[in-house]
């Protein structure tokens, strides 16, 4: 069994700003990043050429933090290149990820060398988080949090529903075995999954997933009926969707449970904006639609460690 | 640790800064971030709290699309995880894999969730009772529950779909805490040192 990886096994080169286009932008426009003006000379050098250049790791630095980065291509670009180029892209892009997660070990050891020690004697986080896979919402980078501090689970449209043992075993573990104080379901603008779920169209695999956010809109058809504005109905079905999940999150036995003994967890529903990068608080009364659900849904008595 | 009264608030304050100081180095940051996302890395990873991928992998938001659930598991019935795919990355010390060693009632849920695991354990039997201790045994069904799920990735129609037709790799790694250090499995086969799934080797 290979321990980690040997540092550098292929050279690794910034990505060459506006060299390779994606289709629908890069991240962290390289246009205004000035760290990234040392490479602009790569700028006009072919693909081949800046694969195999040798990268000065010092002058990655992004946002503060250094990042080995490698050329970004789109699949389109990809699927030109000769298999030799594919392979190597797929090697690059592959071991970035360990160039970079070694260097974050050793920074982190340098600046609290108890750190990892400390980390692997438990967890104990506060909050349960329920998001979205899209990758653009890492929770903990949003939030400021560092590891231990919130328990993940990630899907396709933050849905929480009650008959995927997915998420429930997420939600039962996070709320009767690590006693989290507040839960949050956190929806985003612009989701592709919302988007898709009301696109008339067949997907597949993924209709039983989406018919849930389908479902939602029915619950709610007589307010979104009244939305002309296109985007604007589906930035109101983006914040439905959170509501919804919320109450699936209520309608569990373990928070239920756990609320009338201890008073939390609380449930909390958000939304993320891309727009200015905050987070929207959908000001969901816990209380009251914990008293609401409890009408029906109520699984306080006889507690079996249930969902 | 916290100087905030309330947890909410302090992830709320957390968020103003992580705006503030992207706004600040980036001002097209977020106008840039709303056009799409293009992440070339699926992350199937453990609900933990300890390991924030993005984080432990010095990425940035758009780089890794991400799927967290309890023991990083992969089931073939299960839709929730099967609507993602392409790596998978465990980690050590995994609550899921340690309650997995043992038989004690979970509740109905966790205990279904886990029963894969469990098997595993029960059919590695053999293997595993030559290991020195518990903790050795929960990183060895830890590394063969990555095996498995990505046995079950490789059946899934959308992976075979893109693998023949893109080139599609998957990987298996795991996570270890206490030195805070991704490693990558040796494929079951062991055909490649490095784990890395070759398109010309298939």
């Amino acid at each position: 069994m290979p321990c980690v990886r040997p540092r550098a096994a292929l050279p690794h080169v910034a990505r060459a700003p506006g060299v390779f286009v994606r289709p629908r932008g890069t991240v962290f426009p390289s246009s205004s990043a000035s760290p990234f003006l040392g490479f602009l000379a790569a700028r006009h050098t072919p693909f081949q050429q800046q694969l195999n250049a040798t990268p000065r790791l010092d002058q990655l630095r992004i946002l503060g933090v250094r990042y080995c980065s490698t050329i970004r291509m789109s699949s389109q670009e990809l699927e030109s290149q000769p298999p030799s180029q594919v392979k190597k892209y797929l090697q690059q892009s592959h071991d970035r990820i360990f160039e970079n997660n070694k260097r974050w070990a050793e920074e982190q050891k340098a600046k609290h060398p108890e750190f990892f020690t400390n980390l692997s004697a438990g967890q104990s986080p506060d909050y349960l988080w329920i998001g979205c896979s899209d990758s653009r919402i890492p929770a903990e980078a949003i939030t400021g949090l560092g590891p231990g501090e919130m328990f993940i689970h990630r899907n396709i449209a933050n849905l929480v529903c009650n008959t995927d043992l997915n998420v429930m075993s997420v939600v039962n573990y996070a709320v009767r075995h690590l006693h989290v104080k507040h839960v949050i379901v956190c929806g985003h603008y612009g989701c592709g999954g919302v988007k898709a779920a009301m696109t008339p169209k067949d997907m597949g695999l993924l209709n039983p997933w989406l018919r849930n956010i389908r479902d939602v809109y029915r619950l709610h058809e007589a307010e979104l009926d009244t939305i002309e504005d296109e985007e604007k109905k589906y930035d109101r079905l983006v914040e439905l969707n959170v509501v919804e999940q919320c109450r699936n999150v209520i309608k569990t036995a373990a928070v239920q449970q756990s609320y009338a003994r201890g008073g939390f967890p609380v449930v909390h529903g958000w939304v993320f904006g891309f727009k200015d990068g905050l987070l929207k608080d959908l000001e969901i009364d816990f209380e009251g639609q914990l008293k609401s659900i409890q009408k029906i849904y109520n699984l306080t008595a006889d507690a079996s460690e249930g969902s | 640790m916290s100087t905030f009264a309330d947890p909410i608030d302090r992830i709320v304050a957390g968020n103003r800064v992580y705006a503030q100081t992207t706004a600040e180095r980036d001002p097209n940051a977020f106008e840039e971030l709303s056009k799409g996302q293009a992440p070339e890395i699926l992350w199937i990873g453990c609900a933990d709290s300890r390991i924030p991928e993005t984080t432990v992998c010095h990425c940035k938001p758009g780089e890794l699309f991400v799927h967290r659930n309890i023991a990083n598991c992969v089931h073939a019935d299960d839709i929730n995880a099967a609507s993602v795919v392409e790596y998978a990355v465990a980690h050590l010390k995994c609550g899921g894999a340690n309650a997995a060693l043992s038989d004690a009632d979970l509740g109905t849920t966790l205990n279904t969730w886990l029963h894969p695991v469990r098997e595993l354990r029960r059919k590695h039997r053999a293997e595993l009772e030559k290991l020195p201790n518990d903790d050795a045994r929960a990183v060895r069904v830890a590394e063969l529950n990555v095996h498995q799920s990505i046995d079950v990735l490789k059946q899934h129609p959308a992976v075979k779909r893109a693998v023949a037709e893109r080139g599609l790799s998957l990987h298996g790694m795991i996570y270890d805490i206490g030195a805070g250090q991704l490693r990558l499995l040796e494929e079951a086969g062991g055909k490649k040192g490095n784990g890395l799934w070759s398109p010309a080797n298939k």
